[in-house]
């Protein structure tokens, strides 16, 4: 018998499960062999220590946390519902969107050139927007004077009058 | 006690059902997660993380199959993805605590010492095993499992399940040689 094959069979030889020859040929090898006999010894060694190991006590806190897990799981699957509700996910997708754009300017290394092309953008904006302003008072006054004018001419006019006065 | 029964009563949220699955479980998976990562706090973070996955997957048990072998593979592959996450291997284990050893085992002062020795030798020696070695010796020789139930544990053929244990009972014993002949 090789040692390798004495390692093999080293756990069934100590469990009882060999053959008769099987048991033969290992007590044989132990005979010739000092380092498997050595092995043998501290194997018995190691399998006497294993089997006086210790048992914990799981403590009192630990208990009354696992106790608690379906109180904890059903908490935590009603703010999940919540939360990963279908109808939250287009403002998820446009706050997304909206940091994402926020981050261009705050985090970018160029980030106050950005800035200040947004800012630029802003006030052309704003000027735009007054001078639409401005036309559309121009045109409201447009509109009263104009008013005026048909005002003016219905009565000059007065087509109603006329036809009462030939009747 | 109907294992299958109690399954049931918490899958319909009966109240003490959990509690009994707890009370049956938890120091059995506590020890295991001790035994694997040598750390008391690991182990109670892992105990908990293992019981909320028990609970979220327990409406996946199939009732024909045996809820022990089933948990404790839940159990086994949460430490040993955790473990390869986190690498324990690095971190020290806690130290070999004698006090709790039952005090029947000790008949003298001198072998008590001799044997407090080896224990935290192989206390120690235990992170020198690879996660399956490793495990492999915390079924069988420190909770008692037969090699069948292994084999379903780990979902290997039984001939493999006996000869890892094999060689990871040859690689302890060499690290108890290698440590037994450090200068102290």
């Amino acid at each position: 018998m090789t040692c390798e094959r004495f390692e093999e069979l080293l756990s069934a030889y100590l469990e009882g499960e060999l053959s008769g020859e099987e048991k033969r040929e290992m007590d044989g090898h132990l005979d010739l062999c000092p380092a498997c006999a050595e092995l043998l010894s501290v194997f018995r060694e190691t399998q006497e220590a294993l089997a006086g190991f210790p048992e914990l006590e799981p403590g009192p806190a630990l208990m009354a946390k696992l106790y608690a897990i379906p109180e904890k799981r059903s908490l935590f699957r009603t703010i999940s519902d919540f939360v990963l509700r279908p109808s939250l996910q287009p403002v998820y997708a446009a706050f997304t969107v909206l940091f994402i754009a926020l981050s261009f300017v705050f985090f970018h290394p160029q980030g106050h050139g950005i800035q200040k092309a947004i800012d630029r953008q802003l006030h052309l904006g704003y000027d735009h927007v007054e001078k639409l302003y401005a036309k559309a008072g121009s045109v409201t006054d447009e509109l009263s004077s104009l008013k005026n004018t048909v005002v003016d001419s219905i009565k000059t006019l007065n087509p109603i009058k006329g036809q009462e006065d030939k009747k | 006690m109907d294992l299958n029964a109690i399954v049931r009563e918490c899958l319909e949220g009966r109240q003490g059902a959990w509690e009994t699955l707890m009370n049956t479980y938890a120091k059995r998976v506590f020890n295991m997660a001790y035994q694997f990562s040598g750390s008391r706090q690991e182990a109670e973070d892992m105990t908990q993380e293992i019981f909320l996955k028990l609970y979220g997957s327990l409406a996946k048990f199939d009732f024909q199959r045996n809820f022990t072998a089933w948990l404790l593979t839940l159990a086994k592959n949460h430490l040993i993805d955790e473990y390869r996450k986190t690498k324990w291997e690095r971190t020290q284990r806690d130290e070999f605590d004698e006090r709790v050893l039952p005090q029947a085992s000790v008949s003298g002062p001198e072998e008590s010492l001799a044997r407090k020795e080896i224990r935290a030798l192989i206390w120690e020696g235990l992170n020198h095993l690879s996660s399956e070695m490793r495990m492999a010796v915390i079924l069988r020789d420190l909770q008692g499992r037969t090699y069948e139930e292994m084999a379903e544990i780990l979902g290997l053929p039984l001939g493999t399940v006996k000869s890892r244990v094999n060689r990871a009972r040859i690689a302890l014993a060499e690290v108890l040689k290698e440590k037994k002949g450090e200068p102290s």
